[in-house]
C-alpha cells in the first residue's frame, strides 16, 4: 500500500451534470444536493478521499456554490482544517486571470500556479455524481502496478437513461465509455448511445501531476476545453491510458428519477451496508435531537434521520433532519427533505420535497414512480 | 484580557448508585437522551449562556470523559484563549493530592482561574439534567450586589429533609443553611450550582485549606463560613426542569421525560437552547417493514425490525424482528436479538441481549424495579434477569438473575 498522504491531491468539480437535475439544483449544485437523509452528494467523494489518507483537496466551483460552501466550512467536518494541504475552495474569478470555466481544462488551467506549488506525486480528478465508498489506495496502487499515464476509474454498467435521453446543446454534459484492450484504453466515446453494459466512466482520474501541468498548458493555449475529449481522447496511442475497474456500490445521479431510485434503494439494507460498511462517511453535524415518534405514528420501511418529530403515517419513505409529519398524514414512496413540515391529514405519494417545505393540512399530493412530484425548496402547498 | 465569568464544572463524581453503568467512566459520562451524555448539559448551558471559558475537574475514571471532551469542538469550545479544560489533580512542588472535596478541587485549580482573570465564577455539578441560562443567574447575582449565590429549587415540604436547603428572609438573602435537616425551615433546595465573587472564592478555599479538620467541602465548610461572617449570599430561584439522576431509577424517569416534553418541562427540541455533543457520525435510522413503533425517540444508526413502545434507543441500536422493547432505555449500539423482551430496564452501551431471553418486566404486583444490564455484557438465549437485578458480567444461555 502506498503511502497516499505523500502521494496523491485531489480536484474536485462540483458543478459537473448540473445541467440534468435542473430543479434539485436550482439553489444550488451538484455536490450539495441531500442524499441518503443526512448527506449531501460531495460527502461521499470527500470522505473516501480522506479515508485514503488525502489531504489536499481542492474543489472547483463554477457557480451556485453558496449551499456548498456553506456545508463545507472550514473542512474540519472531514478532518480537513490542516495547516498543510487541507481543504481549497476555487471560485471563478479567484485570480486575475480566471473566469468561470466550460470545461475541465480551463479549470485546471486556472490552477496552474497552484498545481506547480504541490509536492504530491498525483493527481484525482472526480466529479460529485457518483455517490461511493471508494478505497483510493487501491486504485492508486493499481495505477503504480500497471504502469499507466492516465488511469480511468469504470464501471460495468447500461447507460443510464438519464444519459441516454442527453438532448445535444451548446450546454450538453459529456460521458465516456471505455473500449479496453488487456486494460488498456483504445478509445474513448464521448455520449454513445449504445445499448447493454458499457465501460462506463466514472469520471474519475488519476494522472501524474508533472503530465496534467503539462498537458493542461499544451491544450489551454490551443483552445481546447474538454480534459477526456480533447487530451485523452486523441492521444490514447501515446499516453498509457488504463482503465480501473471499480466493483463496489455506486449510485450515479443523472437525473430527477435516478435521484429517486437511488435514494430508494438504500431502504434495503444490503445496499445501505454495502454503500456505509467500507469506512465512515462524514457530514456536517446539525445537533438535532434523536427523532419523536408520538401517538399513532405508524412507519414502515423507512429511513429517517434525527430530529423528526413523527405523528403520521410513513411507508417506503426517506426522511432528511428535522422533518414534521402531523397527525393523520399519509406520507409513501416520498423523499422529505430537511426541515420540511407534513401537515395533519396530508396525502402525499411519490414526492420529493426540498428542503423548508410546507405542505398544508388536508392536501393531496401524488406522482408516481417514473414522475415523482417535485416541490421546490422553501415552497408552501 | 480578563473574561467576566468563567465555570467550573465538578466532574469528579463516581456515581456508585449507578455501578453498573459507572464502572470504566465517571458519572458526568452516564449517556443519556438517546445522543447525549450527561455533560452535554452543564457544558451546553455554558455557550448558549454567553461562557466561553470552562473547567472540567475529573478524578474518577477519567478516560471516556476525557476523549469525549477532546478539544470540546462539538460544543463550540475550541478558543483561541479560554475554551474547555480538563483539569484532573497533578502533582506540584508541595506533593500531589486527590481532590479531597469540592471545595479543594476548586483550590487545587486556583491557578487556572486566575489566568483569566474572571471577576465571577459559576461552580456546576457534571451529573445534572438541567436546562438553564446562567447570565439570568448571573444578573440577579449582580442587581443583588451578592458575593455569592445558589441557585435553588422549590422542591415539595414532604421531601425537604432530604436536600441542602438554603433559609432566606423576604429579599432572598440567605440567612441560614440547613444540610438535610429533620426539620426543614424551609423548602429551597440547592441545587449544588454557586456564583461566587472571584475574591471571595478565593480567600474561603485559601482559609479553608488552611484548616486541617475541614472536609473541604462547599455544602459542609465553605458557605457555612460564608454564613458565619455575615457574607453577602442570595438564594436564586430557579424555575426549569432539573433533575438530579443520581440513582438508576431517577436516571430511567429522565430518560422517560424527555419523550413527554410537553408534561415534563425538558425539551430537548428546542431551537434556541440546542444540547450538543458529539455526534455518532452514523446514517439515518431504518425502521422495517414489518417493525413497529410507538411513543418513542430513535437516534441515527439504528435498526428496528421488531417493537419499540416508549423507549429512548441510542445510536447504532439494532432490534430484530420479534423482539420486543417496552418502557427502555437502550444505549449505543447494544443489539436486541430476535424474540428477546426488554422491558422497563436500562440496557449499557454495547450490551448484547440474546434470542428469545427476558430482561426486565414492566411494573405490576408491587414490583417496579429498573434492571439494568452493565456496558457490553452478553445475556444469552432465553435468559432471564429480573426486574431489580443490575448485571454486570456475561448471563448464560437460559440462566435466570434475580
Amino acid at each position: 500500500m502506498v503511502n497516499s498522504t505523500q502521494q496523491a491531491l485531489a480536484i474536485i468539480f462540483p458543478n459537473s451534470y448540473d445541467n440534468e437535475v435542473p430543479s434539485l439544483v436550482n439553489e444550488r449544485l451538484m455536490a450539495s444536493i441531500p442524499f441518503a437523509s443526512r448527506y449531501r452528494l460531495i460527502d461521499f467523494i470527500l470522505s473516501s478521499l480522506v479515508d485514503s489518507g488525502i489531504d489536499n483537496i481542492s474543489v472547483i466551483v463554477r457557480k451556485n456554490y453558496l449551499s456548498l460552501i456553506r456545508h463545507l466550512g472550514n473542512g474540519r467536518t472531514w478532518d480537513l482544517a490542516r495547516k498543510n494541504g487541507g481543504l481549497n475552495i476555487v471560485p471563478p474569478f479567484a485570480e486575475k486571470t480566471v473566469k468561470v470555466y466550460n470545461g475541465r481544462v480551463e479549470a485546471l488551467a486556472s490552477i496552474l500556479e497552484f498545481l506547480r506549488m504541490q509536492k504530491e506525486k498525483y493527481v484525482i480528478i472526480s466529479d460529485t455524481n457518483i455517490v461511493a465508498n471508494f478505497d483510493f489506495n487501491a486504485m492508486i496502487d493499481a495505477h503504480i502496478e500497471s504502469g499507466a499515464d492516465v488511469t480511468i476509474a469504470y464501471k460495468e454498467e447500461p447507460i443510464p437513461y438519464g444519459f441516454m435521453n442527453l438532448q445535444p446543446t451548446a450546454t450538453t454534459d459529456l460521458y465516456y465509455t471505455l473500449t479496453l484492450d488487456n486494460g488498456r484504453v483504445t478509445e474513448l466515446q464521448t455520449n454513445p448511445k449504445d445499448y447493454g453494459p458499457q465501460n462506463l466512466s466514472m469520471n474519475i482520474y488519476l494522472i501524474d501531476r508533472e503530465l496534467l501541468i503539462k498537458e493542461i498548458t499544451k491544450a489551454y493555449t490551443s483552445g481546447y476545453v474538454y480534459f477526456e475529449r480533447d487530451i485523452l481522447s486523441p492521444q490514447l496511442n501515446t499516453l498509457n491510458v488504463r482503465g480501473y475497474k471499480y466493483e463496489g456500490y455506486t449510485s450515479r445521479i443523472t437525473d430527477m428519477v435516478s435521484y429517486f431510485t437511488e435514494n430508494m434503494r438504500l431502504l434495503d439494507n444490503a445496499n445501505l451496508d454495502a454503500l456505509f460498511g467500507r469506512a465512515p462517511i462524514y457530514t456536517k453535524v446539525r445537533d438535532d435531537n434523536p427523532t419523536r415518534y408520538i401517538g399513532n405514528a405508524k412507519v414502515k420501511n423507512a429511513m429517517v434521520a434525527d430530529g423528526c418529530v413523527i405523528e403520521g403515517e410513513v411507508e417506503n419513505c426517506i426522511l432528511f433532519r428535522g422533518v414534521k409529519i402531523g397527525k393523520g398524514a399519509v406520507v409513501r414512496n416520498s423523499i422529505i427533505m430537511e426541515d420540511t413540515e407534513i401537515m395533519g391529514n396530508a396525502d402525499v405519494d411519490y414526492v420529493i420535497t426540498d428542503k423548508m417545505v410546507t405542505i398544508s393540512s388536508g392536501k393531496e399530493l401524488k406522482g408516481n414512480a417514473s414522475f415523482p412530484v417535485f416541490v421546490p425548496a422553501y415552497k408552501s402547498m | 484580557m480578563a473574561k467576566e465569568m468563567i465555570a467550573m464544572i465538578l466532574a469528579g463524581g463516581q456515581g456508585s448508585r449507578l455501578y453498573a453503568l459507572t464502572q470504566n467512566l465517571a458519572k458526568p459520562a452516564v449517556p443519556f437522551g438517546g445522543k447525549y451524555r450527561i455533560i452535554d448539559f452543564p457544558l451546553s448551558n455554558c455557550v448558549n449562556s454567553g461562557i466561553d471559558t470552562v473547567g472540567i475537574l475529573t478524578q474518577y475514571q477519567p478516560l471516556v470523559l476525557n476523549e469525549y471532551i477532546g478539544n470540546g469542538q462539538p460544543w463550540d469550545l475550541d478558543r483561541l484563549y479560554g475554551g474547555v479544560h480538563v483539569l484532573p489533580p497533578y502533582q506540584q512542588a508541595s506533593g500531589s493530592d486527590w481532590y479531597k472535596g469540592t471545595a479543594n478541587a476548586i483550590y487545587q485549580n486556583l491557578s487556572f482561574i486566575n489566568r483569566y482573570d474572571p471577576q465571577y465564577v459559576i461552580i456546576l455539578s457534571g451529573d445534572q439534567i438541567c436546562k438553564q441560562d446562567y447570565n439570568d443567574f448571573l444578573q440577579f447575582h449582580k442587581e443583588k450586589g451578592a458575593e455569592f449565590s445558589v441557585a435553588v429549587m422549590e422542591v415539595p415540604w414532604s421531601e425537604a429533609s432530604r436536600f441542602g436547603l438554603m433559609v432566606t428572609d423576604e429579599n432572598d438573602k440567605i440567612t441560614e443553611f440547613q444540610e438535610k435537616p429533620k426539620e426543614p425551615k424551609s423548602n429551597l433546595a440547592s441545587m449544588g450550582i454557586y456564583i461566587f465573587n472571584r475574591d471571595v472564592l478565593e480567600k474561603y478555599l485559601c482559609e479553608d485549606e488552611a484548616n486541617p479538620n475541614s472536609s473541604n467541602d462547599f455544602g459542609n465548610d465553605i458557605i457555612p463560613n460564608l454564613l458565619r461572617d455575615n457574607r453577602k449570599m442570595y438564594a436564586y430561584r430557579f424555575k426549569g426542569y432539573w433533575k438530579d439522576v443520581g440513582t438508576i431509577s431517577s436516571l430511567w424517569e429522565a430518560n422517560m421525560e424527555i419523550m413527554d416534553p410537553e408534561h415534563s418541562g425538558i425539551d430537548l427540541f428546542d431551537e434556541d437552547w440546542k444540547i450538543y455533543s458529539r455526534n455518532s457520525g452514523m446514517t439515518g435510522h431504518k425502521i422495517g417493514a414489518d417493525a413497529v413503533v410507538e411513543n418513542a425517540m430513535i437516534t441515527d444508526g439504528c435498526r428496528i425490525e421488531g417493537s419499540v413502545k416508549h423507549s429512548i434507543l441510542f445510536a447504532g441500536v439494532q432490534v430484530e424482528e420479534g423482539a420486543v422493547v417496552e418502557d427502555a432505555v437502550v444505549m449505543g449500539n447494544s443489539v436486541i436479538k430476535a424474540g428477546a423482551k426488554v422491558s422497563h430496564c436500562i440496557v449499557a452501551e454495547n450490551a448484547y441481549i440474546g434470542q428469545n431471553a427476558v430482561v426486565g418486566a414492566m411494573p405490576g404486583n408491587g414490583e417496579d424495579g429498573v434492571a439494568t444490564v452493565g456496558p457490553g455484557v452478553h445475556i444469552g438465549e432465553r435468559a432471564q434477569i429480573g426486574p431489580k437485578a443490575m448485571v454486570n458480567n456475561n448471563v448464560k444461555d437460559g440462566e435466570t438473575q434475580w
